[in-house]
C-alpha cells in the first residue's frame, strides 16, 4: 500500500550525491622525518590532550630520536610502559649498532614481547590504528610507523544479564566488548565449524562488527546475505546493534521486529546450532540473531532445558498472554458498546451499573487508562532508581483507587487495563512486546468504531501484514505459512530432546538432521539389576 | 504473470477455504427438502467433473493462465472477447459476494451500519491483501486454516453437546424420489459453491508441485463439500426443514440456538468470525484474479497497481448489483443460476475443452 511512496523516496535519494558527509580517503604517506609525522598527526588530531607522544631516544648510544604515540584510556597503560617503552629504551639487541633499515626488523622480531607488531605507511591507516587503541612507535629517518596491539582500557566485567532472565540456566551475560563476547560463546560451542568474520562499520564511529555462524549447518545463502546487507551500509555512526538491526531488516514498513536480539550467550549458542546467524557489535550486549521467524520471539532458553511438557505448556501460555495484551481492552470496548447480548447476563448488569456514573463511554475510558499506564511506564523506565517507589505509589493509589471513586472510570476497566499490562510483560522479547503494545490502540478505534467486525478485520489486517513479512528471506510466520509439519513441532511446540532430530528447515541448509537414531533414553533392565543384586546378596550372606 | 510459487499445500487451504467461503451462510439445496445434504454430496460429485474439465485445460497449457490460451485457442478476437467476459463475470460474482457478506452482517449483527460502509472496510483489507499478491494470500490462508479448524470444530462439538440435534428431522429420506435431489443439483448447488471453482484457473499455473494438483483439488473439493453436507444436515435436524428453508441464514439460527452450561450461549460471533475469514479468502481469490485477468488482457506490467481502482470499482457495484436483500436473492435464482453460471462455469470450459482437444491432436499428428 506504501509502496508508491516509498518508491519516490528512492528516486529523490539515486539524486544525491553519494558520500558527501564522509571524508574521502587520503593516501599520503608518512614522511621520513619524525618532527613533519608528529606534527602532521598532531594537525589531524587537532591537538588533542588526550594524545601522549612520548619522546625516546634508542639505539646504539642512544643516537636515534624516536616517538611512542598512546591515547589515554584507550590503552593497557601497564603493557605500555612495561613492555613496550622498556624494552624500546632497555633491550640489549638495540644496542648494538645497526643500520637504520634494520632497526624497524630488530624492533619487530625481537624487542617487543607484543602479539600484534605490524608496520605500516599510509598516514590515515597509521591515524585510524592510533585512534583504535594501537601504541604507534615513530623513528626518525624510516618513513614507516609500527603500531604494537595494546588495546585496553576499562571494560565492565561479565554480570548476570538483566533483559533475559532465567531461572536455572546460566548466569553469564554478553558485555560491551566484542572480544569477551565471541569468547563467550565460542566456550560454549568448541567446534572449529563456528567461523567468524569482522568487518568495520561507520565512517567516523568505525564499529567493530562481527558475524558469527557455524559453517555447513547455516545456509550459505542466508550468510551471504548478511555479509552484503552490512557491506553495503555507509552510515556516520553505529552506537548500538539497534542501528544495524534497522538497516539490515527485510522491511521497513512494518511494526513487527524481523531480526532478534539478546544478552545471553547461551541462546545465541542455541541459535547457532539451530544454523542461524549471530551478529556482534562492539560497544553493546546485544546480540542480533537472524534470521528471526514469529514463533521465535515467545521462546526462552530455558524452554530447553526444562521438560518438554511443561515447556510446552508455558509456550502456549505466552502465545495467550500476548493475544490478550493484543486485544483485551478493544474485546471489553467491543463487547459492551455494540455486543452486550454476547455477555452473560449478571456479568451485563455488574458491568452497566459501574459504566452508570461514568461519564465516558467505553472507548474513551479505556484510552485514558491505557495512555496513563503507559505514561507511567515510560516514566518509570528513565526514572533515578531513588524516586522509583514514588510512581509505584501514584500510580497504584492515585491512578488506579482515587480514579475510580472518584467515578472517572469504572473498576472493571481499571481491571482490563491491569491484566494487559502485565500480560504484555509475558512475552519474552521486548522488541514483540512494545509491539503489541502499540498495535494495541489501532485495535481499541477499530473495536470502538466497528465492533467485532472492526476488531476482526484489523486483526485480518495484521495477519495477511505478518504473511507478507520475510527475515533474510524466510517467511515470517513459519511454521505456519508455509506450513512445515516437522518444523512445526519443532519450534511452536516443543518435541522431547530425544526426539527432535531435525532442524528447522527453512533456516538450516541441507544438514538437516541434528542428532543421533535412539536418544530416546531407556533404563537398564532393572528387573534383572535387583536380581542379580539379590544373588550377589546371597553370596555374602552365604 | 507474478514470479509467485505455492505449493499444493497452500492450493488445498485456498480451494477448501473458498468453497466454504459464503457457502456457510446460506441455505444449500433448498428444493430437495430433507435431502439437502445429499444434494450437497451430489453437488460434489459434480464439482469433481467441473474440476476434470479445468484439470485437462491446465495440463494442456500448465504455464498459461487461461486469459492467454483462450486467445491461443479461439484466435486473438474472439479469444479477447471471451476473455473479457469472464474479467466481467468474475467481477460481477465478486461485486455479489462482497454485497452478499454485507447483508448478512447488516441482516444479523450491525442493523444500524449502513452496508456502504461494512463493504468498504472488507474490500479495503482485501485490496491490501491482493496488492501483497498470491503468496502473501495463501501464506495467510494457510494461517486462516488453522484458525478455521479450531472454529469449526469446537463449534460441532457445541452444537453436539448441546442436544439440539433431532435425526428425525432428517427423515424421510427420498420423500418424493431422486428426481427433486437431481433437479436441484443441476439448477442450484453446482453452481455455488463448486462450480465458482473455474476461478482456481488462473491459479493452479503457480503451483510448484504438478504432479498433486490434481489430488490436492480433489481432496480439498471432497472436503469441502463433505463438511458442506454435514453442516446443512445438522442444520435441518437442529431446525426442522420448516424453519431451515425459511431462515436467511439457518447456520446462524443453529448456533444461536446453543444454550449450554448457563453461560455458552449466543455465540453469534462464532458465526460472525467463520464466515468473515473463509469469506475474507473467497472474496480474496475472487478479487486477486480479477486484477491478474484484467493485467493479463490488458498488458498491465504490475498487477498490484490495479488493486485500488479494481477494489473502487467492485465495492460500488456490489452496492448496485441489487437494491435490496430480497432483489438480490431473486437476481441469484432467477439470473444466475440459470444463465449465467451454466454458461460460464459449464458450457466455456467444455467448449474451450473441446478445441485444446482437437488443435492438440492436430499438432501431435
Amino acid at each position: 500500500m506504501l509502496s508508491f511512496f516509498k518508491r519516490k523516496k528512492n528516486r529523490v535519494n539515486q539524486q544525491q550525491p553519494k558520500e558527501y558527509v564522509f571524508a574521502s580517503q587520503s593516501s599520503v604517506l608518512m614522511d621520513h622525518s619524525l618532527s613533519k609525522n608528529l606534527e602532521d598527526i598532531k594537525r589531524i588530531t587537532g591537538n588533542s590532550p588526550d594524545i601522549v607522544i612520548r619522546k625516546v631516544k634508542i639505539g646504539h648510544h642512544a643516537t636515534h630520536e624516536a616517538a611512542v604515540l598512546f591515547v589515554k584510556g584507550l590503552v593497557d597503560s601497564q603493557t605500555v610502559n612495561d613492555l613496550l617503552i622498556e624494552s624500546i629504551m632497555k633491550n640489549s639487541h638495540l644496542h648494538k649498532k645497526l643500520h637504520l633499515q634494520d632497526i624497524v626488523d630488530v624492533i619487530t622480531n625481537e624487542v617487543i614481547p607484543l602479539g600484534q607488531v605490524q608496520s605500516m605507511r599510509n598516514q590515515e591507516e597509521v591515524v585510524n590504528s592510533l585512534m583504535a587503541g594501537n601504541t604507534i612507535i615513530l623513528i626518525e629517518g624510516i618513513n614507516e610507523a609500527l603500531t604494537a596491539g595494546t588495546q585496553g582500557g576499562e571494560k565492565r566485567s561479565i554480570q548476570e544479564p538483566t533483559t533475559h532472565v532465567s531461572i536455572t540456566g546460566s548466569k553469564e551475560g554478553f558485555t560491551e566488548s566484542n572480544e569477551t563476547n565471541i569468547a563467550m560463546v565460542r566456550r560454549l560451542i568448541k567446534s572449529p565449524d563456528l567461523w567468524m568474520e569482522s568487518m568495520t562499520i561507520g565512517k567516523r564511529t568505525k564499529t567493530d562488527v562481527s558475524i558469527m555462524y557455524l559453517k555447513g549447518i547455516a545456509k550459505d545463502d542466508i550468510v551471504h546475505e548478511v555479509r552484503t546487507r552490512l557491506k553495503k551500509i555507509n552510515v556516520d555512526g553505529i552506537l548500538d546493534s539497534g542501528y544495524i538491526e534497522q538497516l539490515i531488516e527485510d522491511e521497513t514498513i512494518t511494526i513487527f521486529p524481523t531480526t532478534e536480539h539478546t544478552e545471553r550467550p547461551d541462546m545465541i549458542a542455541g541459535n547457532l546450532l539451530e544454523g542461524r546467524i549471530a551478529i556482534f557489535v562492539n560497544g553493546t550486549p546485544f546480540v542480533i540473531i537472524v534470521p528471526a521467524i514469529f514463533v521465535g520471539f515467545f521462546q526462552t532458553v530455558e524452554d530447553y532445558s526444562i521438560r518438554f511438557d511443561i515447556a510446552n505448556a508455558f509456550r502456549f501460555l505466552r502465545v495467550i498472554a500476548f493475544l490478550i495484551s493484543l486485544i483485551g481492552p478493544a474485546l471489553y470496548v467491543a463487547a459492551t458498546t455494540f455486543h452486550q447480548e454476547m455477555i452473560p447476563s449478571t456479568l451485563v448488569f455488574i458491568v452497566a451499573a459501574q459504566r452508570e456514573s461514568v461519564p465516558f463511554p467505553a472507548v474513551v475510558e479505556a484510552l485514558i487508562m491505557e495512555i496513563t499506564f503507559e505514561i507511567l511506564r515510560e516514566a518509570g523506565v528513565r526514572m533515578p532508581k531513588a524516586i522509583g517507589s514514588t510512581v509505584s505509589i501514584v500510580g497504584a493509589l492515585v491512578i488506579g483507587q482515587a480514579a475510580v471513586q472518584a467515578g472517572i472510570v469504572s473498576p472493571a476497566m481499571v481491571i482490563i487495563v491491569s491484566i494487559t499490562a502485565i500480560a504484555s510483560f509475558a512475552t519474552p522479547a521486548y522488541s514483540m512486546a512494545i509491539s503489541a503494545r502499540l498495535i494495541r490502540f489501532v485495535f481499541i478505534i477499530c473495536a470502538a468504531t466497528f465492533g467485532f467486525y472492526g476488531l476482526l478485520l484489523a486483526l485480518l489486517m495484521m495477519i495477511v501484514h505478518l504473511c507478507s513479512l520475510r527475515s533474510f528471506g524466510v517467511p515470517y510466520m513459519t511454521p505456519f505459512a508455509p506450513f512445515f509439519p516437522s518444523h512445526f513441532k519443532e519450534t511452536f511446540f516443543r518435541r522431547p530432546l530425544w526426539a527432535m532430530k531435525e532442524r528447522p528447515q527453512l533456516i538450516a541448509g541441507e544438514n538437516v538432521i541434528r542428532q543421533g537414531e535412539n536418544q530416546k533414553p531407556e533404563p537398564p533392565a532393572a528387573r534383572e539389576m535387583i536380581m542379580k543384586d539379590k544373588e550377589k546378596g546371597d553370596e555374602h550372606e552365604s | 504473470m507474478e514470479k509467485a510459487k505455492i505449493s499444493a499445500y497452500q492450493l488445498f487451504t485456498l480451494l477448501l477455504l473458498f468453497e466454504l467461503g459464503s457457502a456457510l451462510v446460506y441455505t444449500l439445496a433448498n428444493g430437495a427438502k430433507q435431502d439437502a445434504w445429499m444434494a450437497v454430496l451430489m453437488a460434489m460429485v459434480g464439482g469433481f467433473c467441473l474440476f476434470f474439465i479445468h484439470y485437462r485445460l491446465y495440463c494442456y497449457y500448465p504455464n498459461l493462465p487461461p486469459m492467454e490460451y483462450m486467445q491461443m485457442l479461439l484466435g486473438p478476437v474472439l479469444g479477447k472477447i471471451i476473455a473479457f467476459l469472464f474479467i466481467l463475470y468474475f467481477m460481477y460474482v465478486a461485486a455479489t459476494i462482497l454485497r452478499g457478506f454485507g447483508e448478512m452482517l447488516v441482516i444479523s449483527a450491525y442493523p444500524a451500519t449502513p452496508i456502504f460502509f461494512i463493504n468498504a472496510l472488507f474490500i479495503l483489507v482485501i485490496i491490501y491483501t491482493v496488492y501483497k499478491g498470491i503468496e502473501v494470500l495463501s501464506r495467510t490462508s494457510e494461517v486462516l486454516f488453522f484458525v478455521v479448524s479450531l472454529l469449526a470444530v469446537s463449534i460441532f462439538l457445541l452444537i453436539i453437546l448441546s442436544g439440539n440435534i433431532n435425526m428425525d428431522n432428517l427423515k424421510p429420506v427420498f420423500e418424493e424420489g431422486v428426481s427433486p435431489i437431481i433437479k436441484t443439483v443441476f439448477t442450484d448447488t453446482l453452481y455455488f459453491p463448486f462450480g465458482q471453482m473455474i476461478i482456481f484457473t488462473m491459479i493452479l499455473p503457480y503451483v510448484n508441485e504438478r504432479k498433486k494438483v490434481k489430488r490436492t483439488g480433489l481432496l480439498a473439493i471432497g472436503m469441502s463439500g463433505f463438511v458442506l453436507a454435514l453442516i446443512t444436515a445438522m442444520n435441518i435436524s437442529v431446525l426442522g426443514i420448516d424453519r431451515t428453508t425459511r431462515s436467511p441464514f439457518p447456520f446462524l439460527t443453529t448456533i444461536q440456538m446453543i444454550e449450554l452450561a448457563g453461560f455458552l450461549e449466543r455465540l453469534d460471533v462464532y458465526f460472525i468470525l467463520l464466515v468473515t475469514l473463509t469469506a475474507f479468502v473467497k472474496l480474496s481469490v475472487f478479487f486477486y484474479v480479477t486484477v491478474l485477468s484484467v493485467s493479463h488482457l490488458f498488458h498491465v506490467k504490475h498487477p498490484s497497481h490495479l488493486a485500488y481502482p479494481l477494489g473502487m470499482v467492485v465495492l460500488f457495484l456490489s452496492m448496485a448489483v441489487a437494491s435490496n436483500w430480497t432483489e438480490y436473492n431473486q437476481e441469484w435464482f432467477k439470473v444466475e443460476y440459470v444463465y449465467i453460471d451454466p454458461l460460464f462455469q459449464v458450457i466455456l470450459p467444455i467448449f474451450l475443452l473441446i478445441v485444446a482437444f482437437f488443435k492438440n491432436r492436430k499438432k501431435a499428428v
